[in-house]
């Protein structure tokens, strides 16, 4: 009988908290959310099964010894698994249509301006004496507005690894919804005629220029900006393993099982930030208004940016190719070469908006590195 | 957040002229064949032998089994 009791004693009826019942909801809702809607399920499918695993009362998966902490330990604390993703990013990326028009790196650039914006609004509400943020957290909320997940995870888990949980969950959610976020935007900023527009076709560029490209952007790094370096670093091998054409099997590895492999241990270890202490809080509830508005704000400057450089270059470029500058490759590209067609169904912007697409990339990570050595350092 | 977003258009805008330049460069260094339709001119003769030899294959494959299987 005693031995009953001790067993329903450490049952998970038993010992459930509210609170913890409420995160497995929450981790039921992701997974809901990735295998019904297909919400960015590579990421949210590990995400919220480790959320319910952190959550199971009793099992401390996600503290001390349990296997989550230490996949967080090893992959995230140290700062390994976003900078490994954003290798594998690089393999993946194709810089051709960034460098047959490089002005386009100014609408990744402009699309930046979400993540500033954002960490003044973080500021103002802790003034305005609605929510407690620091310097570092507002930074670190910011980031959102880059819509990359990899670059948030990586500065969170330097500047407030304490909210890496709900900003990790934030950046992929948003990620997932840039279809729905996006074209309002675009549309409010942007007459008919604009969405009209119809850009010349881009000229062919050299397999010399697509290998020589990764190496010029780690020299500017290094000579700019070595904040930025760990994850433009790792960006830039991984597209110079893609380009130089003489290490196919790495650069196949890095772009399909490495980044695969690292993508299930890094979900898993965002989902063990997801426990009901850490997670249920005001400041979730912040973050995830303050992303939404980040990313709305850099969508807005990058429409914004391609207006202005249209109206002041001689070539002609559709405003709408602007919203890309949000990284989310390719998803952003996409959404604004389906506005384009609604305007103008012979009008294909999908090429011309993978250029501020991935500029946003390096972009965001520009971004992420001037944020930690202002605030980090 | 000037001094950020700033930052960030310097860096940009320094890499825009670098890739215009690096882009110069390489086109003078290391100019590329034009690629067009006449890259590989005997592909096209290439495959038409394999065609007319699988298709002679084929033929006699389907002989051989009808006539075995009458």
């Amino acid at each position: 009988m005693e031995s009953m009791l001790k067993l329903a004693g450490e049952s998970g009826l038993y010992l459930m908290t509210p609170g913890e019942a409420v995160m497995i909801a929450v981790g039921l809702a992701l997974l809901y959310l990735a295998i019904a809607k297909e919400f960015e399920p590579l990421l949210l499918v590990p995400i919220g099964f480790g959320g319910i695993l952190a959550n199971i009362p009793g099992a401390g998966l996600a503290v001390g010894d349990g296997i989550l902490h230490l996949f967080y330990e090893v992959g995230i604390d140290s700062g390994a698994f976003p900078l490994i993703i954003f290798m594998g990013v690089g393999a993946m990326t194709d810089f051709g249509a960034l460098l047959a028009n490089p002005k386009t790196l100014f609408l990744g650039a402009a699309a930046q301006f979400g993540i500033f914006a954002t960490v003044v609004g973080a500021i103002a509400l802790t003034y305005g004496g609605f929510m407690e943020f620091s310097l570092a957290q507002a930074a670190a909320i910011g980031i959102i507005g880059g819509a990359d997940g990899p670059t948030a995870i990586y500065v969170s888990s330097i500047l407030a690894p304490e909210l890496l949980g709900a900003i990790a969950v934030a950046a992929y959610s948003y990620m997932a919804l840039v279809p729905l976020i996006q074209p309002p935007i675009m549309r409010l900023l942007t007459s008919e005629e604009e969405r009209r527009i119809e850009m010349r076709q881009l000229r062919h560029v050299s397999k010399g220029e697509k290998i020589v490209f990764p190496l010029l952007l780690l020299l500017m790094v290094a000579l700019l900006l070595p904040s930025a370096a760990p994850l433009l670093g790792m960006f830039c091998f991984g597209n110079l393993m893609r380009e130089c054409g003489v290490v196919e099997r790495l650069s196949n590895t890095t772009q399909n099982a490495l980044i695969n492999i690292v993508t299930i241990f890094l979900g898993l270890a965002v989902g063990s930030k997801l426990q009901a202490d850490q997670f249920l809080d005001v400041q979730t509830l912040g973050i995830l208004v303050l992303g939404m508005v980040a990313f709305s704000i850099g969508t807005a400057s990058g429409v914004v940016m391609a207006k202005l450089m249209n109206r002041l270059s001689k070539e002609p470029i559709n405003p709408l190719i602007g919203a890309a500058g949000v990284s989310a490759v390719p998803m952003a590209a996409r959404v604004a070469n389906k506005v384009g067609l609604e305007s103008n169904p012979h009008n294909f912007l999908l090429m011309h908006a993978m250029g501020p697409n991935v500029a946003g990339v390096i972009g965001s990570a520009v971004a992420a590195g001037v944020m930690i050595s202002f605030v980090g350092g | 957040m000037l001094l950020g977003m700033g930052t960030v258009f310097v860096f940009l805008t320094a890499l825009v002229f670098a890739t215009r330049l690096m882009s110069l460069a390489v086109g003078r260094i290391a100019p590329e064949a034009a690629p067009g339709p006449s890259a590989d001119p005997d592909s096209t003769a290439h495959s038409k032998i394999l065609d007319s030899e699988i298709l002679a294959a084929i033929t006699a494959a389907i002989h051989r089994h009808r006539s075995r299987h009458k």
